[in-house]
Protein backbone atom coordinates (compact mmCIF):
# COMPACT_ATOMS: atom_id res chain seq x y z
CA UNK A 1 0.00 0.00 0.00
CA UNK A 2 0.84 3.29 -0.61
CA UNK A 3 2.24 5.75 2.02
CA UNK A 4 1.63 9.70 2.50
CA UNK A 5 4.47 10.69 -0.19
CA UNK A 6 6.65 14.00 0.63
CA UNK A 7 6.44 15.86 -2.01
CA UNK A 8 8.42 18.71 -0.83
CA UNK A 9 12.12 19.20 -0.51
CA UNK A 10 13.55 19.33 2.89
CA UNK A 11 13.95 22.47 3.12
CA UNK A 12 10.79 23.57 2.25
CA UNK A 13 9.56 20.93 4.99
CA UNK A 14 11.32 23.03 7.47
CA UNK A 15 10.47 26.21 6.81
CA UNK A 16 6.81 25.22 6.87
CA UNK A 17 7.60 23.21 10.27
CA UNK A 18 9.22 26.08 11.44
CA UNK A 19 6.15 28.50 10.95
CA UNK A 20 3.41 26.32 12.64
CA UNK A 21 2.55 22.81 14.42
CA UNK A 22 1.54 19.58 11.80
CA UNK A 23 -1.90 18.67 12.03
CA UNK A 24 -1.15 15.99 14.06
CA UNK A 25 1.01 17.81 16.32
CA UNK A 26 -2.22 20.07 16.74
CA UNK A 27 -4.60 17.10 17.49
CA UNK A 28 -2.34 16.10 20.34
CA UNK A 29 -1.60 19.67 21.98
CA UNK A 30 -4.99 20.11 21.68
CA UNK A 31 -6.75 17.33 23.10
CA UNK A 32 -8.20 18.11 26.24
CA UNK A 33 -10.07 16.01 28.84
CA UNK A 34 -13.61 16.30 27.91
CA UNK A 35 -16.25 16.01 30.80
CA UNK A 36 -19.33 16.96 29.35
CA UNK A 37 -21.35 15.41 26.93
CA UNK A 38 -24.13 15.66 24.75
CA UNK A 39 -26.82 12.78 24.77
CA UNK A 40 -26.60 12.22 21.22
CA UNK A 41 -24.91 8.83 20.46
CA UNK A 42 -21.65 8.29 18.71
CA UNK A 43 -22.30 7.37 14.58
CA UNK A 44 -21.23 3.36 14.82
CA UNK A 45 -18.97 3.83 11.87
CA UNK A 46 -16.90 6.74 13.94
CA UNK A 47 -16.25 4.02 17.08
CA UNK A 48 -15.20 1.13 14.78
CA UNK A 49 -12.77 4.11 13.25
CA UNK A 50 -11.42 4.81 16.82
CA UNK A 51 -11.11 1.10 17.91
CA UNK A 52 -8.90 0.49 14.44
CA UNK A 53 -6.26 2.97 15.56
CA UNK A 54 -6.44 1.30 18.64
CA UNK A 55 -5.81 -2.05 16.60
CA UNK A 56 -2.51 -0.35 14.84
CA UNK A 57 -0.97 0.60 17.94
CA UNK A 58 2.47 -0.63 18.63
CA UNK A 59 3.15 -3.25 20.79
CA UNK A 60 5.52 -5.52 22.37
CA UNK A 61 6.59 -8.28 20.22
CA UNK A 62 3.25 -7.39 17.91
CA UNK A 63 1.65 -9.48 20.73
CA UNK A 64 -1.43 -6.90 21.02
CA UNK A 65 -2.50 -7.90 24.60
CA UNK A 66 -5.75 -5.71 24.45
CA UNK A 67 -8.98 -6.72 24.21
CA UNK A 68 -11.74 -3.98 23.73
CA UNK A 69 -15.05 -3.64 25.20
CA UNK A 70 -17.15 -1.07 23.91
CA UNK A 71 -20.49 -0.03 26.46
CA UNK A 72 -23.48 1.89 23.95
CA UNK A 73 -26.34 0.69 26.53
CA UNK A 74 -27.19 3.91 29.03
CA UNK A 75 -28.91 1.73 31.37
CA UNK A 76 -25.72 -0.28 31.48
CA UNK A 77 -23.79 3.08 31.92
CA UNK A 78 -25.55 3.88 34.44
CA UNK A 79 -25.97 0.91 36.42
CA UNK A 80 -21.80 0.94 36.42
CA UNK A 81 -21.36 4.51 37.40
CA UNK A 82 -23.93 4.21 40.53
CA UNK A 83 -22.14 0.98 41.30
CA UNK A 84 -18.84 3.37 41.26
CA UNK A 85 -20.08 5.66 43.46
CA UNK A 86 -20.94 3.61 46.07
CA UNK A 87 -17.23 2.35 46.19
CA UNK A 88 -15.67 6.27 46.06
CA UNK A 89 -18.49 6.77 49.05
CA UNK A 90 -17.15 4.49 51.01
CA UNK A 91 -13.40 5.40 49.95
CA UNK A 92 -13.71 8.89 50.49
CA UNK A 93 -15.53 8.38 53.89
CA UNK A 94 -12.63 5.73 54.62
CA UNK A 95 -9.97 8.48 53.96
CA UNK A 96 -10.90 11.84 54.17
CA UNK A 97 -10.17 12.05 58.13
CA UNK A 98 -10.18 15.79 57.59
CA UNK A 99 -13.80 15.52 57.41
CA UNK A 100 -15.09 16.87 61.42
CA UNK A 101 -15.88 13.63 63.49
CA UNK A 102 -13.11 11.45 61.57
CA UNK A 103 -10.04 12.41 63.55
CA UNK A 104 -9.87 8.79 64.94
CA UNK A 105 -9.31 7.79 61.33
CA UNK A 106 -5.66 9.52 60.80
CA UNK A 107 -3.56 6.54 60.99
CA UNK A 108 -5.25 4.33 59.52
CA UNK A 109 -6.11 6.77 56.85
CA UNK A 110 -2.55 7.36 56.02
CA UNK A 111 -1.64 3.90 56.55
CA UNK A 112 -3.98 3.01 53.64
CA UNK A 113 -2.44 5.79 52.07
CA UNK A 114 1.04 4.04 51.85
CA UNK A 115 -0.17 1.11 51.12
CA UNK A 116 -2.30 1.86 47.87
CA UNK A 117 -0.34 4.97 47.24
CA UNK A 118 -1.95 4.90 43.63
CA UNK A 119 -5.56 4.65 44.24
CA UNK A 120 -5.66 6.84 47.30
CA UNK A 121 -3.28 9.87 45.75
CA UNK A 122 -4.92 12.88 47.40
CA UNK A 123 -4.58 14.63 43.97
CA UNK A 124 -7.62 13.87 42.44
CA UNK A 125 -9.41 13.10 45.99
CA UNK A 126 -11.70 15.97 44.97
CA UNK A 127 -13.14 13.92 42.28
CA UNK A 128 -13.58 10.86 44.51
CA UNK A 129 -15.88 12.46 46.80
CA UNK A 130 -17.31 14.29 44.01
CA UNK A 131 -18.08 10.93 42.50
CA UNK A 132 -18.98 9.35 46.10
CA UNK A 133 -21.79 12.72 46.16
CA UNK A 134 -23.33 11.69 42.86
CA UNK A 135 -22.22 15.60 42.13
CA UNK A 136 -19.66 14.24 39.21
CA UNK A 137 -20.23 11.16 36.57
CA UNK A 138 -18.11 8.74 36.17
CA UNK A 139 -18.11 8.77 32.42
CA UNK A 140 -19.81 12.38 32.33
CA UNK A 141 -22.72 11.24 30.63
CA UNK A 142 -20.59 10.19 27.38
CA UNK A 143 -23.11 7.79 25.62
CA UNK A 144 -20.41 5.30 24.52
CA UNK A 145 -17.33 3.87 26.79
CA UNK A 146 -14.66 1.94 26.01
CA UNK A 147 -13.23 -0.57 28.11
CA UNK A 148 -9.52 -1.44 27.80
CA UNK A 149 -8.48 -5.27 29.45
CA UNK A 150 -4.96 -6.14 29.01
CA UNK A 151 -4.11 -9.60 28.34
CA UNK A 152 -1.86 -10.83 31.89
CA UNK A 153 0.44 -12.86 29.25
CA UNK A 154 1.52 -10.00 27.20
CA UNK A 155 4.85 -9.71 26.55
CA UNK A 156 6.83 -7.30 28.45
CA UNK A 157 4.42 -4.47 30.05
CA UNK A 158 1.14 -5.04 28.36
CA UNK A 159 -0.26 -2.69 30.78
CA UNK A 160 1.62 -0.15 28.53
CA UNK A 161 0.87 -1.57 25.27
CA UNK A 162 -2.99 -0.80 26.54
CA UNK A 163 -2.20 2.76 27.09
CA UNK A 164 -0.51 2.85 23.64
CA UNK A 165 -3.45 1.87 22.15
CA UNK A 166 -5.62 3.88 24.27
CA UNK A 167 -3.82 7.31 23.15
CA UNK A 168 -4.75 6.41 19.68
CA UNK A 169 -7.72 5.65 19.98
CA UNK A 170 -8.11 8.89 21.66
CA UNK A 171 -6.23 11.02 18.95
CA UNK A 172 -8.21 9.38 16.60
CA UNK A 173 -11.53 10.23 18.55
CA UNK A 174 -10.16 13.98 18.30
CA UNK A 175 -9.16 14.25 15.44
CA UNK A 176 -12.86 12.97 14.42
CA UNK A 177 -14.16 16.52 16.77
CA UNK A 178 -15.24 13.83 19.02
CA UNK A 179 -14.19 14.39 22.89
CA UNK A 180 -12.98 11.31 24.67
CA UNK A 181 -11.56 11.19 28.77
CA UNK A 182 -9.54 8.73 30.43
CA UNK A 183 -11.22 7.03 33.52
CA UNK A 184 -9.40 4.99 35.74
CA UNK A 185 -11.80 4.84 38.88
CA UNK A 186 -13.82 2.20 36.93
CA UNK A 187 -11.06 0.07 38.00
CA UNK A 188 -12.80 -0.36 41.38
CA UNK A 189 -15.88 -2.12 39.59
CA UNK A 190 -13.40 -4.96 38.25
CA UNK A 191 -11.46 -5.35 41.66
CA UNK A 192 -13.97 -5.30 44.24
CA UNK A 193 -16.92 -6.75 42.78
CA UNK A 194 -17.45 -9.69 41.15
CA UNK A 195 -20.41 -8.79 39.75
CA UNK A 196 -19.10 -7.15 36.31
CA UNK A 197 -16.77 -9.63 35.63
CA UNK A 198 -19.45 -11.70 34.89
CA UNK A 199 -21.40 -9.91 33.19
CA UNK A 200 -18.76 -8.73 30.59
CA UNK A 201 -17.29 -12.25 30.93
CA UNK A 202 -14.28 -11.37 31.62
CA UNK A 203 -11.72 -14.08 32.81
CA UNK A 204 -8.02 -14.93 32.59
CA UNK A 205 -5.86 -13.94 31.11
CA UNK A 206 -7.86 -11.07 31.07
CA UNK A 207 -7.74 -7.79 33.54
CA UNK A 208 -9.22 -4.48 33.77
CA UNK A 209 -6.84 -1.54 33.19
CA UNK A 210 -8.41 1.72 31.95
CA UNK A 211 -11.89 3.09 30.27
CA UNK A 212 -12.27 5.76 27.32
CA UNK A 213 -15.27 7.90 27.49
CA UNK A 214 -16.15 8.58 24.00
CA UNK A 215 -19.32 11.29 23.17
CA UNK A 216 -20.03 14.62 21.24
CA UNK A 217 -18.42 17.76 23.46
CA UNK A 218 -20.57 21.00 24.94
CA UNK A 219 -19.05 23.77 23.66
CA UNK A 220 -15.83 23.92 22.10
CA UNK A 221 -13.51 22.21 24.95
CA UNK A 222 -10.76 21.15 23.20
CA UNK A 223 -7.47 24.09 22.62
CA UNK A 224 -4.08 24.61 23.86
CA UNK A 225 -3.14 25.44 27.34
CA UNK A 226 -0.37 25.99 29.01
CA UNK A 227 1.65 23.10 31.32
CA UNK A 228 4.43 22.67 34.02
CA UNK A 229 7.49 22.14 31.58
CA UNK A 230 9.66 18.99 33.07
CA UNK A 231 13.32 18.44 33.47
CA UNK A 232 15.02 17.00 30.51
CA UNK A 233 18.51 16.08 30.94
CA UNK A 234 20.52 16.45 26.96
CA UNK A 235 23.74 14.38 26.89
CA UNK A 236 25.48 16.21 23.70
CA UNK A 237 29.22 16.92 23.14
CA UNK A 238 30.61 15.11 26.26
CA UNK A 239 28.19 16.91 28.27
CA UNK A 240 25.14 16.88 30.01
CA UNK A 241 22.52 20.18 29.91
CA UNK A 242 19.19 20.12 31.43
CA UNK A 243 16.69 21.67 29.81
CA UNK A 244 13.00 22.52 30.33
CA UNK B 1 16.11 19.80 42.89
CA UNK B 2 15.16 16.23 41.83
CA UNK B 3 15.93 15.28 45.53
CA UNK B 4 14.07 13.64 48.15
CA UNK B 5 15.19 12.84 51.76
CA UNK B 6 14.81 10.08 53.39
CA UNK B 7 12.15 12.35 56.00
CA UNK B 8 10.30 13.86 52.85
CA UNK B 9 10.24 9.87 51.56
CA UNK B 10 8.75 8.00 54.98
CA UNK B 11 6.02 10.70 55.89
CA UNK B 12 2.85 11.21 54.01
CA UNK B 13 1.39 14.44 53.14
CA UNK B 14 -1.58 15.53 55.28
CA UNK B 15 -4.88 16.37 52.72
CA UNK B 16 -6.12 19.10 54.59
CA UNK B 17 -2.77 21.29 55.85
CA UNK B 18 -2.20 24.22 53.13
CA UNK B 19 1.56 24.04 53.73
CA UNK B 20 1.84 20.49 52.42
CA UNK B 21 -0.79 20.60 49.55
CA UNK B 22 -0.25 23.75 47.18
CA UNK B 23 -3.34 23.24 45.22
CA UNK B 24 -3.60 24.59 41.49
CA UNK B 25 -4.93 27.95 40.89
CA UNK B 26 -6.56 29.89 37.88
CA UNK B 27 -7.44 33.29 37.98
CA UNK B 28 -10.15 35.06 35.74
CA UNK B 29 -9.77 38.52 33.60
CA UNK B 30 -12.85 39.75 35.21
CA UNK B 31 -13.21 42.19 32.47
CA UNK B 32 -13.63 39.51 29.81
CA UNK B 33 -15.48 36.89 31.65
CA UNK B 34 -19.36 36.98 30.34
CA UNK B 35 -20.61 34.51 33.26
CA UNK B 36 -21.42 32.27 30.66
CA UNK B 37 -20.52 28.94 33.08
CA UNK B 38 -18.60 26.65 30.81
CA UNK B 39 -15.86 26.47 33.25
CA UNK B 40 -17.71 25.75 36.35
CA UNK B 41 -19.32 23.27 34.87
CA UNK B 42 -16.84 21.49 33.40
CA UNK B 43 -14.23 21.63 36.24
CA UNK B 44 -13.80 18.16 37.34
CA UNK B 45 -12.79 19.09 40.64
CA UNK B 46 -15.74 21.30 40.79
CA UNK B 47 -13.39 24.05 42.29
CA UNK B 48 -15.23 27.15 40.27
CA UNK B 49 -18.12 28.94 41.23
CA UNK B 50 -20.16 32.18 39.64
CA UNK B 51 -20.58 35.00 42.11
CA UNK B 52 -22.11 37.76 41.00
CA UNK B 53 -22.44 36.47 36.97
CA UNK B 54 -18.49 36.26 37.42
CA UNK B 55 -16.53 33.22 37.10
CA UNK B 56 -14.09 32.97 40.55
CA UNK B 57 -12.53 29.74 42.35
CA UNK B 58 -14.06 28.30 45.58
CA UNK B 59 -12.80 29.31 48.81
CA UNK B 60 -10.24 26.90 50.39
CA UNK B 61 -10.84 23.66 51.03
CA UNK B 62 -13.47 23.61 47.79
CA UNK B 63 -10.73 24.75 45.27
CA UNK B 64 -8.87 21.55 44.42
CA UNK B 65 -7.75 22.62 41.35
CA UNK B 66 -5.69 19.81 39.31
CA UNK B 67 -4.29 22.27 37.08
CA UNK B 68 -6.01 20.41 34.17
CA UNK B 69 -6.42 23.46 32.07
CA UNK B 70 -10.02 22.62 30.65
CA UNK B 71 -11.47 25.82 31.89
CA UNK B 72 -9.16 28.03 29.90
CA UNK B 73 -9.46 25.91 26.88
CA UNK B 74 -13.46 25.75 27.21
CA UNK B 75 -13.36 29.45 28.07
CA UNK B 76 -14.90 30.84 24.87
CA UNK B 77 -13.37 34.44 25.71
CA UNK B 78 -9.63 33.92 26.83
CA UNK B 79 -10.75 34.75 30.63
CA UNK B 80 -8.63 32.13 32.36
CA UNK B 81 -5.08 32.78 33.59
CA UNK B 82 -3.74 29.59 34.83
CA UNK B 83 -2.08 30.96 37.39
CA UNK B 84 -0.23 28.31 39.40
CA UNK B 85 0.25 24.33 39.28
CA UNK B 86 -0.14 22.48 42.06
CA UNK B 87 2.90 22.00 44.02
CA UNK B 88 2.56 18.62 46.64
CA UNK B 89 5.22 18.37 49.48
CA UNK B 90 6.52 15.32 51.30
CA UNK B 91 6.23 12.01 49.97
CA UNK B 92 4.06 12.89 46.91
CA UNK B 93 6.87 15.98 46.24
CA UNK B 94 6.52 17.60 42.83
CA UNK B 95 10.19 16.98 41.90
CA UNK B 96 11.65 18.19 38.51
CA UNK B 97 9.17 20.76 37.24
CA UNK B 98 9.72 24.03 35.86
CA UNK B 99 7.31 27.03 35.31
CA UNK B 100 3.86 26.22 33.39
CA UNK B 101 3.98 27.05 29.27
CA UNK B 102 2.19 27.20 26.43
CA UNK B 103 3.25 24.28 23.54
CA UNK B 104 6.36 25.79 22.08
CA UNK B 105 7.32 25.90 18.09
CA UNK B 106 11.65 26.68 19.05
CA UNK B 107 12.26 28.39 16.02
CA UNK B 108 13.43 31.86 17.30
Amino acid sequence: MESVARKESKADLVERLKKDFTETEKVILERRSVRLYKDEQVPEFMVRRILEAGRFAPSAGNCQPWKFVVVRDPDLIYEMTEDVADACGIFSKIVNYTRPGREGLRTFSKIMTRLRKHDLHPVPFAAVSLIGDRKLGLWHGAPTVILIFYDTRGVGCPELDCGIAGQNMVLAAHSMGLGTCWVSFSKLLFEYNPKWKKVFSISYPFKFITSIAVGWPVGEPDGMISRQTHAVDWYEGQKKSTIY
Amino acid sequence: MGYMTLLERFRIPTYNDPNETILGRVDFDLARCTGCGMCVKICPASALELVDKKATMKEPPDDQCMFCGDCQAVCPVDAVIMKRPYRWTSFYKVIEHGEPKPPRLFTD
